[in-house]
């Protein structure tokens, strides 16, 4: 295709590009340069650089403000959440794809279908289920609600994915001898090993992020996650003025995720996008 | 195979049951109980809750908090759709069809907010609407308009619009990344007897581009529908907690007000069920308006 584009062409939408880049970066950028800042800085200067950068704004988020307890609270509830979302999902997801039975197709959409009906009404039951099951202000109770939540969307995911991986694999080794419950776990999980870290990839940054089913299950500081502890700080800001203190949390909350976006971009976009278009 | 029926069924309830339990009991069943505790009214201890019938949907009717809030979901929707969709689908047009060589730039840029948390976002965007600090203010005095200044999010006719900025600037990437996928589906065979027809960039746009990628424009459209509605109330929460003066409460956020501030159980109940028939409701209208032929040249 040739197409004429003029160079003033190019410069015209580059300029909506630059823009939006700029919209972008600078508030995280600026967000990342006020976590280095003292206080009186922020005021004198709030968009500029830093004179020097002092770790006193993470030192005093870390020790005063437990910082340190949320985010191992948050690993926890990450880490967890996404083993337990791949132990329900890839035996299902197998299931689904490959075995015959019935009310397979039933089953599927009855998962996939939970993908779009909002859940805000199921939370206040959910809220007096965790009471019973003593799961309230819990983080391994958050960490299985937040399992079961993801589970349509990697339930959708792995299965695409094991379509993919050729039958003829557990054919053979059914002749051969081997059970299922091998087949699954010595074949189909190491074949789908593309979908499974997506889908755990996928997972642990929605769990890492997520604020609203923390706010609600979660009582005690003790046990609050990463977004809790920050909403506190910022709450507290109001009187505080301790700018760069949430700053240096907001920094804390948001370098994981900057490193899986740096070292899985690819695969965290089709994730996304994937997942959206199932719709 | 030597495999006798029994193990077989054994296998497929071994991959099936445990996880459709836990599904079933903390999703499908709370769901449900959704339902029934609307028809009670209810503050927490299970010895009180006491039956009513449709007493708390009468209330639903009657609240006056209950239409903004509605409003104020629809408002989101609406001006998220606009403002997303516009600059979504210029992004992609300019970066699959104008060979821009740091496109990809521009793609990692733009997608990354939408994996920030959505704490992360609204903090950052309470501080850029900061009345003495944020930018917002500091740019609008820095180009001599110092009068429109105001305190963006605790003005009452400003604080809702205030909100639609943060979302767009964080949904843009994926619906931009969601167009650019079927963009780059259209055979180039078109775009070429289009140039040799003589049609214009713009005519190229409303008469191929558009048309081929509506799948995906309508996929956008649905999923900011649901996403806002089931969701809006996150960024409320965080930036302004429905405030001032319930100036931007979303029904979600009502609901999280009702229940879990003020322990009426059952109303929230209530609000929650509301929530859910208005998204099928409107995901319903708009899949019925907004189906077309497939297309194909």
């Amino acid at each position: 295709m040739k197409r004429k584009q003029g160079f003033w062409t190019k410069i015209g939408v580059r300029i909506p590009l630059v823009l939006w880049s700029l919209a972008v970066l600078y508030p995280i950028l600026w967000m990342i340069l006020g976590a280095f800042k003292s206080n009186a800085e922020i005021y004198a200067n709030p968009w500029g650089l830093p004179d020097s950068f002092s770790f006193g704004n993470f030192i005093d988020a870390w020790s005063n403000y437990n910082i340190d307890i949320s985010v191992f609270n948050s690993l926890i509830v990450t880490g967890l959440g996404a083993l337990l979302t791949l132990v329900m999902a890839i035996p299902t997801a197998y299931a689904l794809e490959r075995l015959r039975f019935r009310g397979n197709r039933l089953l599927f959409t009855l998962y996939i279908s939970a993908m779009m009906i909002p859940m805000v009404l199921g939370w206040i039951p959910l809220f007096f289920l965790l009471m019973q099951l003593n799961l309230l202000d819990n983080i391994f109770g958050l960490a299985i609600v937040y399992a079961v939540s993801q589970l349509p969307f990697s339930i959708f995911v792995l299965t695409s994915f094991m379509a993919t991986i050729p039958k003829s694999l557990e054919e053979a080794a059914a002749i051969d001898g081997m059970s299922p419950y091998k087949i699954l776990w010595k074949i189909i999980t190491p074949l789908s090993m593309t979908g499974i870290i997506t889908v755990t990839i996928m997972n642990m940054i929605q769990f890492w992020n997520e604020y609203f089913m923390a706010l609600i299950f979660l009582q005690s500081e003790n046990n609050y996650t990463l977004a809790l502890a920050i909403d506190y700080i910022s709450n507290e800001t109001q009187y505080t003025n301790s700018w760069g203190t949430l700053f240096a949390s907001l920094v804390i909350a948001i370098v994981p995720v900057i490193i899986l976006y740096a070292i899985f971009q690819r695969r965290i976009v089709k994730g996304m996008t994937e997942g959206a278009i199932k719709g | 195979m030597v495999q006798s029926k029994k193990q077989r069924y054994l296998f497929l309830a071994f991959c099936l049951v445990p996880t459709f339990l836990m599904f079933a009991l903390f999703t499908l069943y709370p769901l449900f109980n959704g339902l029934y505790y609307s028809f009670f009214q209810w503050s927490g201890s299970s010895s009180l809750a006491e039956f009513t019938g449709f007493d708390n949907y009468r209330k639903l009717f009657s609240d006056e908090i209950i239409p903004a809030t509605i409003w104020h979901d629809y408002f989101l929707v609406i001006t998220k759709i606009i403002g997303i969709m516009i600059l979504a689908t210029f992004f992609a047009v300019a970066l699959t069809q104008m060979r821009i060589k740091e496109a990809p730039f521009y793609r990692i840029v733009f997608f990354f907010p939408n994996i920030m948390s959505v704490v992360v976002i609204g903090i950052l965007w309470m501080f850029i609407y900061n009345p003495s600090l944020g930018l917002v203010n500091s740019g609008l005095e820095f180009l001599g308009l110092g009068e429109w200044t105001k305190a963006w999010l605790g003005d009452e006719d400003w604080a809702l619009p205030s909100l639609v900025l943060p979302s767009v600037w964080a949904g843009i990437g994926l619906f931009m990344l969601m167009l650019m996928g079927g963009i780059s589906n259209i055979s180039k065979s078109y775009y070429e007897a289009a140039e040799i027809d003589g049609a214009n960039g713009w005519q190229q746009f409303w008469k191929i581009t558009l048309p081929l990628v509506w799948p995906q424009i309508k996929i956008s459209i649905l999923y900011i529908i649901i996403t806002t509605l089931n969701g809006s109330f996150i960024i409320v929460q965080v930036m302004t907690k429905g405030g001032p003066n319930n100036a931007t409460h979303v029904m979600g956020s009502y609901l999280y007000e009702e229940a879990f501030v003020k322990y009426n159980f059952g109303y929230g109940a209530t609000i929650g069920v509301m929530i859910l028939v208005l998204s099928l409701i409107t995901v319903l209208i708009m899949q019925y308006f907004m189906r077309r032929e497939k297309v194909e040249y």
